[in-house]
């Protein structure tokens, strides 16, 4: 038998031509923990998801031994009886349901004629709750009675009760306080005495150095390199995550910027599901006229939901205090939003940019079709004269403006909502995500848009995951991490280095 | 999936239309065949777009609640309170006809606007706030009526729900609607020349032309040769018209496609689409208002199980029709077809002396056919 437990050797996934993972390797042996770190899209969750069989054997290339053995699984049923669970960044409970139904669902201890086993159930519910050194939890109770960090302990305890030899813990702090979060960590050095090898993915380098043997850096879908973590410091990391060359891919051009004109203050964001945590924890920051500002931060630190609460859209608890033209402004909702001259290009397109089923027209002058009406009636051919400007400004590429948006690539679809968003004249454009899932040719297109904009005085603030996008693109930099604002910087011989340290933690106060 | 039945789901989500047009031919030729004529007789032609008229009403309402993503129990009940309380109006206390119908109208959009509050910003789900509407409007008509049918006495709203229109007024209303037609096929033409769009064909629009003048044609010949148009058919073209116009050419149509295509989309482009859903249940309650009074006035009095039922009717002739189980997608005339579908059968099967209980068996299976070729064309739904 080899001497590892799991073997992944040259696995390369590819998505219509656009290599996700281009030749892995991760090797874990039994009891080891190991840390898999990458930026935001190196292709983490889905070498996890190639392991899982959540992309079954065939649809990738490579192979992947199994305590020796090739492991050819189609479906996630089988790598689970094999002894690999995987747990997801967002948790997959029932919270209706209790503790023990949740551990044991699908896997029910019945007696016969299908009827639930409720008293062995719960007793080996309440071995596992022991075991996990939580005898105070009532496997009984419907698990939404426990929090966040109680819930991803209940997690563990259903994986390991399918006899879990490897657990892939994803993103498994994002949603924790730190007292949860140290429960974890050491439910984790317990595990790894009994012989369970553990793959966790975080952004977290100190939980990472905390508990993990070995770590293994991935960027853009390659591997990077595997080193025990004995002996790393953080900084080595870093450069092996970010080592990335910005290309001339940004077409930067010079405008002036202006006086400080938007100011938010004191903004705070409540988590919806756990009361006690704060996804953005008083943020403070000033734009100035003609200016970009980009958000840098890792995934689920808190920008998008900075830029939901200058919007006036967080679904949650919250406070923002606006200033715009020296005047306090109130945002209670989007509509208040863009009439004060604050527009936003969301994140996730599907669910918030695009009416699928309406034509791209449509969707492009939803945000100002009153201005092509009379008493409620649209003129037709006002509205399509628009569209057609438009559409032939930001070169979205479609048969027709009637046809349904939900045809279109994603590229030509982020151009249209842009476009939507354009309409109503904003001050403020947020752009969060703006050339996620969009390929090079539309990205370039949307830079370009973007200094042109600031050119006629708008102010842009760009979220975005991508570093070198960010320090290609920005005249400032906001980082943000865990929720507070870790650093703001001028970007002037800023490097990813920097930027990356301040998201990780290390806050380097810098300001402008 | 096989290239044929691709082929298949591509045919029915484009041509959808034809495909329920095509089901009316078929179901008119059946019946027609088992009555020796006597269903496409004008009498019976007649009878049955006047059956369908109140029906349509309610799915002309109905169908804007669906395309919005929410659903109306209620308006079975409502029309049936809202009918009751014309009669009463008029049987207790001799009100002049104008005033009935300002009441009734008003108290029509009252109650829809009472629902639509409910749903948008108190967030109870439709279906729950119109099943209790279902229940409470038809308590208060049995509280009003004391569980007895009130008869009608005002000649003037027997005739709106029993008149025909003079032959000479319909077919003015005829040719003034085709011409209107001619007229706008050109300027609309005209107005994308303009704009250096595509123009169809000349061929093309005159060819839609003629065939909408045969139509009409066809319809108002067969109807004149027996009394005229009904006036509840009336009604329901002027509906059909207005709405159809309203759904394409306003602000207000174009919103309640986008929220219940994408309801968060929608929102956070600035729409205030709480206030959209109220107006779509304003509207079906000013449809549930007409209907009521139709209703009344056909039977010439107001009673208390009138309506029963209806809400499902208008529901199923919605989906017949091509309107979207999954929202964002339906048009008017489209459930006015399906409601045309449904008088059709029950017509039909009535004629052939069939028991009441197959025309519901029949309607059911039709309904779920209907539904299934929907989901079906619409498969692999990426939204």
């Amino acid at each position: 038998m080899s001497e590892y437990l799991l073997d992944m050797r040259g696995i390369v996934k590819d998505f219509n031509g656009v290599k996700a993972l281009n030749g892995i390797d991760l090797k874990v042996k039994a009891g080891e923990c190991v840390g898999l770190c990458g930026e935001n899209g190196a292709g983490k969750s889905t070498l996890m998801k190639v392991l899982s069989a959540v992309y079954p054997h065939g649809t990738w290339e490579g192979q992947i031994f199994w305590e020796g053995q090739e492991l050819k699984a189609q479906t996630i049923r089988e790598t689970e009886e094999a002894g690999i669970v995987i747990i997801h960044q967002e948790l997959m409970l029932v919270p209706q349901l209790s503790v023990a139904e949740n551990i044991f669902m699908g896997n029910e201890i019945k007696l016969p004629g299908g009827i639930m086993n409720y008293s062995a159930m719960y007793k080996r519910a309440e071995e596992l709750m022991r075991e996990l050194k939580l005898p105070d939890v009532n496997v009984a109770l419907p698990v939404f009675n426990y929090g966040g960090g109680h819930q991803q302990l209940i997690e563990i305890a259903k994986a390991l009760n399918k006899k879990a030899k490897l657990l892939i813990l994803d993103e498994p702090t994002s949603s924790l306080t730190k007292t949860e979060t140290e429960i974890l960590l050491d439910i984790i050095r317990d595990l790894k005495k009994k012989g369970v090898a553990c793959v966790m993915i975080s952004h977290k380098l100190d939980e990472i150095a905390a508990v993990c043997d070995t770590i293994s850096v991935i960027r853009d879908g390659a591997h990077v390199g595997t080193r025990p973590m004995s002996g790393m410091n953080t900084n080595e990391i870093i450069t092996m995550m970010v080592g990335r060359e910005i290309k001339n891919l940004f077409p930067r051009e010079e405008h002036p910027i202006g006086e400080v004109f938007f100011e938010a203050k004191h903004v705070t964001c409540v988590d919806v599901n756990n009361p006690a945590r704060k996804r953005v924890d008083d943020v403070s920051f000033q734009l100035r006229k003609g200016e970009i500002l980009g958000v840098a931060g890792l995934v689920g630190a808190g920008r998008t939901e900075l830029a939901m609460a200058i919007f006036g859209c967080y679904p949650g608890d919250y406070q923002a205090e606006l200033w715009l033209d020296g005047k306090q402004i109130k945002v209670d909702s989007p509509r208040a939003a863009v009439n004060q001259g604050i527009c936003l290009v969301p994140e996730d397109r599907k669910r918030h940019g695009i009416v699928p089923l309406q034509g791209v027209g449509a969707n492009i002058t939803m945000a100002v079709l009153n201005k092509f009406t009379k008493f409620g009636v649209i003129d037709a051919s006002a509205e399509m004269h628009q569209i057609q400007q438009s559409i032939a400004r930001m070169r979205v590429k479609t048969a027709s403006p009637n046809l349904p948006i939900k045809g279109l690539s994603g590229g030509n679809q982020q151009k249209a909502v842009v476009s939507k968003m354009l309409l109503p004249n904003p001050k403020v454009l947020i752009l969060d995500e703006p050339t996620r899932g969009v390929d090079v040719g539309a990205k370039y297109e949307i830079y370009k848009l973007m200094f042109e904009l600031v050119k006629q005085g708008l102010s842009i603030i760009m979220i975005s995951s991508e570093l070198p996008e960010v320090l290609g693109i920005s005249d400032r930099v906001l980082v943000i991490g865990e929720g507070q604002l870790r650093g703001d910087f001028v970007n002037d011989g800023l490097t990813q280095e920097t930027v990356m340290t301040a998201a990780l933690g290390q806050a380097i106060k810098q300001v402008a | 999936m096989s290239t044929a039945s691709k082929n298949l789901q591509r045919f029915f989500s484009q041509y959808k239309i034809l495909t329920l047009l095509f089901a009316i031919i078929v179901i008119w030729a059946f019946f027609n065949h088992l009555t020796n004529g006597a269903f496409l007789s004008a009498r019976n032609i007649s009878n049955l777009f006047r059956q369908m008229a109140i029906t349509g009403m309610l799915a002309s309402g109905m169908v804007f609640i669906i395309i919005a993503g929410e659903i109306d129990l209620s308006v079975g009940s409502l029309l049936g309170l809202l009918g009751g309380l014309a009669a009463i109006l008029d049987y207790t206390y001799h009100l002049p006809l104008p005033m009935i119908f300002a009441i009734v109208v008003a108290a029509g959009l009252f109650v829809g606007g009472w629902t639509g509050f409910w749903v948008s910003y108190f967030r109870v789900p439709s279906f729950i706030v119109s099943l209790s509407g279902f229940l409470a409007f038809r308590g208060i008509l049995l509280g009003i009526t004391k569980g007895v049918t009130v008869p009608i006495e005002s000649p003037g709203l027997v005739a709106f729900g029993q008149g025909y229109l003079p032959e000479i007024f319909g077919n003015i209303i005829a040719v003034a609607v085709v011409l209107f037609l001619v007229v706008q096929t050109f300027r609309n033409r005209s107005s994308r020349a303009h704009y250096g769009l595509l123009v169809a064909p000349l061929w093309q629009d005159v060819g839609k032309l003629v065939v909408t003048a045969l139509v009409v044609a066809g319809f108002m010949y067969t109807l004149n040769s027996y009394e005229g148009v009904p006036v509840p058919v009336l009604v329901t073209l002027v509906i059909l018209a207005i709405f159809t116009f309203m759904a394409n050419s306003t602000v207000f149509g174009r919103r309640i496609y986008s929220i219940g295509s994408n309801l968060e989309a929608t929102r956070l482009s600035g729409v205030n689409v709480r206030l959209i859903k109220v107006a779509v249940f304003v509207l079906m309650g000013l449809m549930c208002a007409l209907a009521g009074l139709t209703t009344t006035a056909r039977l010439a009095a107001g009673g208390p199980s009138a309506g029963t039922l209806g809400e499902l009717d208008a529901i199923a002739s919605c989906y017949i029709g091509g309107t979207s189980s999954r929202g964002g997608v339906g048009t008017v005339y489209g459930a006015l077809i399906g409601a045309l579908i449904m008088a059709s059968l029950d017509n039909g099967m009535s004629m052939l002396g069939l028991d009441s209980f197959w025309q519901m068996i029949v309607k059911g299976s039709i309904l779920l056919l209907a539904v299934w070729v929907d989901v079906m064309s619409g498969a692999g739904s990426d939204r």
